[in-house]
């Protein structure tokens, strides 16, 4: 494996580059007298001044150079801007980074690509609202893996869990790659393990099941465990057995999605391929399928008997509220888990999502980052140093352990290190490594969740939150929901 | 034509470029008025420098815009238009959608220019005859306004929460135990009052000012003439205001029709479209669907519905001043 350390690459500067140069040419002209001078293998490399020993290019060939990355308001983004001087440290450049709601990042990504400037060298490609769209206006990062003048990808480009680089980095075409990943969260079941020890004697009794949450359990079975809590909440001193991100918004889709795919339903015909690699042309939407309405009328049902801030709750909103302890259990985002077990410690569990008739589904919501292709290509080369570094092995490692928050890692080689399986279980100083279990579990094939990646996803999400908010305020029936989704939705992809 | 009248003609164009005196000295006269014609005042020439960067800045977009209605645009590599006709202005027409968001902003614009005006009006008139601690009170009353809107809609959020919000605490006494911003039935209402909170302050410093302008003779003829406090406010304060109240109402108006940032931070649109109103909708449409030619169309009928809105307080405003010369 590579190491990220500059030292590994023999420390070359471009003083020593310059000075190789002038050995190697004097020994041209005068072989005889300065021969042995020219052995010393350093050579300059590349149109950007590369420096290359023994085949190791430059961390610092670009010293000086500013980077502008714009990234969502994430923890892994947090613990990035707060570790940049590690990365300027490294390769001498600085890296202004600019964090905002995932909206207004969409917005000033197509806004720098419709000017064609480019404000921000790197971005954070939201693979179904930017990656989709706009990927025309991202670089091929072959071009920069194959450079011989830059540094190549640490660990190589399969050391990233595979569905997750598929998922992030490409679209339609799989020998491009549009994006390195990022971040990884995914929705997971998310509960107070205090509560359901302190109960599980009274519950198994009175619901007729275990009701500690395992492989088995169904979303049925969660729905009657809620029922319960809510039943009970004299005994518990917490209102509400469970409350969901069901606000209208991104986030309502993303949770619904979980229940949809798990009763057997799914957006399009082929959601995998289309989830997968994306599409441009989905065929006919499937919401009107039967399991797609059994889905709706379970969500409905579920959404009955949640916190009734639920509505106006996106991700943040119901974190906030489980945190608040309002409800016994939410699905969220795994990445959350850092702020849960600050505020509940040993007493917050981890686990996927519980099944449906089909399966279990636990969306997929990665991130990759990518570099702007209206960038100057100096500009381009720096940005590729900046993805190495923030993706690397070293760097997730180093979020891992972030004051600020921290995400989870995106390379297998990382959870295989000692120091990350030992931090895994409680008690550990990464906390967010305690909900990567339950999340590795919802990466299986048979459990993950991929959306479609479509150029009308932002439409299509838009309909399908929408026509899922007039359902949960009792405007329509699950059925009409789902209808009049599929309706609008074939005429957005024009099925 | 002679050629001795062409020899004459090119004379008297030699000694008079301009055309010079002829028959009466008509042609200089006329010269001189085409003259003056084409070239500025001196008012408009110092008015120049900011006349144009206004126009630069405001017809260029504005004919951009016009020409963006009848384009399909795409933005990467740089933006470029594609002509389709009049396809975004049919799609706007037929769209229940966007006659959806009308509708509901139509409501928000009556109910919060209206609440707003009541309020402020009656607030001005209490806090006008308070004569201690006038200041003070004024001071206080007029904070809301110096929030930004932003801000204000975070502090909605977070008052109305069900699990933390003061105010879902106080309403929970009274019997009201839903959740405000969560159901269609309360949703706009709440928005409307977060707004209301915000802006009555406006109003109220705005009708203060025209109140302390009432000629205090006159109220004191009308307290001779025997009309109580009720008859005197109805029969002589009101009219007395009743032009800086259009002023306060056209401002107030016309913010009303482009009100984005409250309902964006507290319920973004939902649920179930309840406070979708049109600015939201255009925002979406532009800036999440980027269909910017739509967008465009949208703007354009609202840009419309703000220049009739305005030319009809305007055109009010003139009637009271003709009224009162």
């Amino acid at each position: 494996m590579v190491n990220l350390d500059g030292s590994q690459f023999g420390g070359i500067t471009r003083r020593d580059a310059l000075r190789g140069t002038l050995l190697a040419t004097s020994a041209l002209v005068l072989p005889g007298l300065l021969a042995s001078c020219s052995s010393s293998g350093t050579k300059t490399g590349g149109t950007s001044g590369a420096t290359v020993s023994g085949g190791a290019p430059d961390w610092k060939q670009f010293q000086g150079t500013t980077l502008n990355f714009i990234s969502e308001n994430t923890a892994p983004s947090a613990a990035i801007a707060a570790d940049s001087a590690a990365f300027t440290q490294k390769t001498g450049m600085t890296v202004k980074i600019q964090q905002m709601e995932l909206a207004a990042l969409v917005q000033k990504v197509a806004l720098d690509f419709g000017s064609g400037g480019a404000s921000y060298d790197v971005i954070y490609a939201d693979p179904y609202q930017v990656l989709a769209p706009y990927y025309k206006g991202l670089v091929d990062l072959n071009v920069f893996a194959k450079d011989k003048s830059l540094p190549p990808i640490p660990g190589g480009i399969e050391d990233f869990i595979p569905s997750q680089l598929l998922t992030t980095g490409r679209f339609l075409d799989e020998t491009k790659l549009y994006a390195l990943p990022y971040d990884c969260p995914t929705m997971i079941w998310i509960y107070r393990k205090d509560v359901f020890a302190k109960f599980k004697g009274q519950m198994s009794q009175a619901l007729g099941f275990d009701p500690t949450p395992s492989d088995n359990t169904t979303w049925e079975q969660y729905y009657q465990i809620a029922k319960w809590f809510n039943d009970n909440k004299a005994k518990t001193g917490i209102p509400y057995g469970t409350g969901h991100q069901a606000k209208q918004h991104d986030s309502l889709m993303c949770d619904f999605s979980n229940i949809l795919t798990s009763y057997g339903g799914g957006y399009f015909a082929d959601d995998t391929k289309v989830g997968g690699i994306g599409s441009t042309t989905p065929g006919k939407c499937m919401l009107d399928s039967p399991e797609a309405i059994q889905a709706a009328e379970f969500y409905n049902k579920l959404l009955s008997i949640a916190n009734p801030g639920s509505t106006t709750w996106d991700w943040n909103g119901a974190d906030a509220g489980f945190q608040a302890a309002q409800m016994v259990m939410v699905p969220n985002w795994h990445e959350y888990a850092s702020g849960d077990v600050a505020k509940f410690g040993e007493n917050v569990g981890f686990f996927r999502l519980p099944k449906g008739p089909k399966r279990s589904a636990s969306i997929f919501g990665g991130t990759g980052v990518s570099i702007n292709a209206n960038a100057s290509e100096k500009q381009q080369k720096a940005a590729w140093l900046f993805l190495l570094w923030a993706t690397s092995a070293e760097t997730q490692v180093a979020d891992l352990k972030s004051k600020v928050g921290g995400g989870t890692p995106t390379r297998t080689s990382v959870y295989e290190m000692p120091e990350v399986v030992q931090n895994s279980k409680w008690p550990s100083t990464m906390p967010n490594l305690l909900a990567t279990g339950a999340a590795r579990e919802a990466w299986k094939p048979e459990n993950a969740y991929l959306r479609p990646k479509i150029p009308q996803w932002n439409q299509v999400d838009t309909v399908v939150f929408t026509e899922l908010s007039k359902m949960l305020a009792g405007q329509q029936s699950p059925s009409t929901a789902m209808k009049s989704a599929k309706q609008q939705i074939d005429k957005i992809v024009g099925a | 034509m002679h050629s001795d009248d062409v020899v004459t003609s090119a004379t008297r164009n030699r000694k008079y470029p301009l055309g010079g005196p002829s028959k009466g000295g008509t042609s200089s006269l006329s010269t001189r008025r085409k003259k003056s014609r084409w070239i500025p005042s001196f008012e408009l020439r110092m008015m120049l420098p900011a006349i144009v960067p206004l126009a630069v800045l405001s017809l260029i977009p504005f004919g951009y815009l016009i020409w963006m209605s009848v384009s399909k645009v795409t933005l990467i590599g740089g933006v470029s238009l594609t002509g389709v006709g009049g396809d975004n202005w049919s799609k706007m027409f037929s769209d229940p959608a966007v006659w959806a968001s009308w509708k509901i902003s139509a409501f928000y614009f009556v109910a919060t220019v209206g609440i707003e005006m009541l309020l402020g009006v009656g607030i001005a008139i209490l806090v006008h005859e308070r004569l201690f601690g006038r200041n003070i009170l004024v001071s206080i009353l007029l904070m809301p306004m110096f929030v930004a809107p932003v801000i204000v809609g975070l502090l909605g959020r977070f008052l109305t929460d069900s699990s933390f919000g003061l105010y879902s605490w106080l309403l929970r006494f009274v019997g009201i135990d839903n959740n405000v911003l969560g159901s269609p039935r309360t949703a706009l209402a709440a928005v409307v009052a977060i707004d209301v909170w915000e802006w009555t302050p406006l109003i109220m410093l705005i009708t203060l000012a025209g109140l302390s302008a009432v000629p205090q003779p006159l109220i004191e003829a009308a307290s001779l003439d025997g009309a109580g406090y009720f008859k005197r406010l109805w029969y002589v304060v009101i009219p007395s205001i009743s032009g800086v109240l259009l002023v306060a109402l056209l401002i107030r108006a016309m913010d009303a029709i482009r009100f984005f940032d409250i309902i964006w931070i507290t319920t973004n649109g939902g649920p179930a479209d309840t406070t979708k109103i049109i600015p939201l909708r255009l925002y979406e449409i532009a800036f999440r669907f980027f269909d910017l030619g739509y967008a465009a169309a949208i703007g354009l009928t609202m840009l419309l519905f703000s220049i009739i809105v305005a030319n009809l307080f305007v055109a009010l405003l003139e009637k009271k001043k003709g009224a009162a010369q």
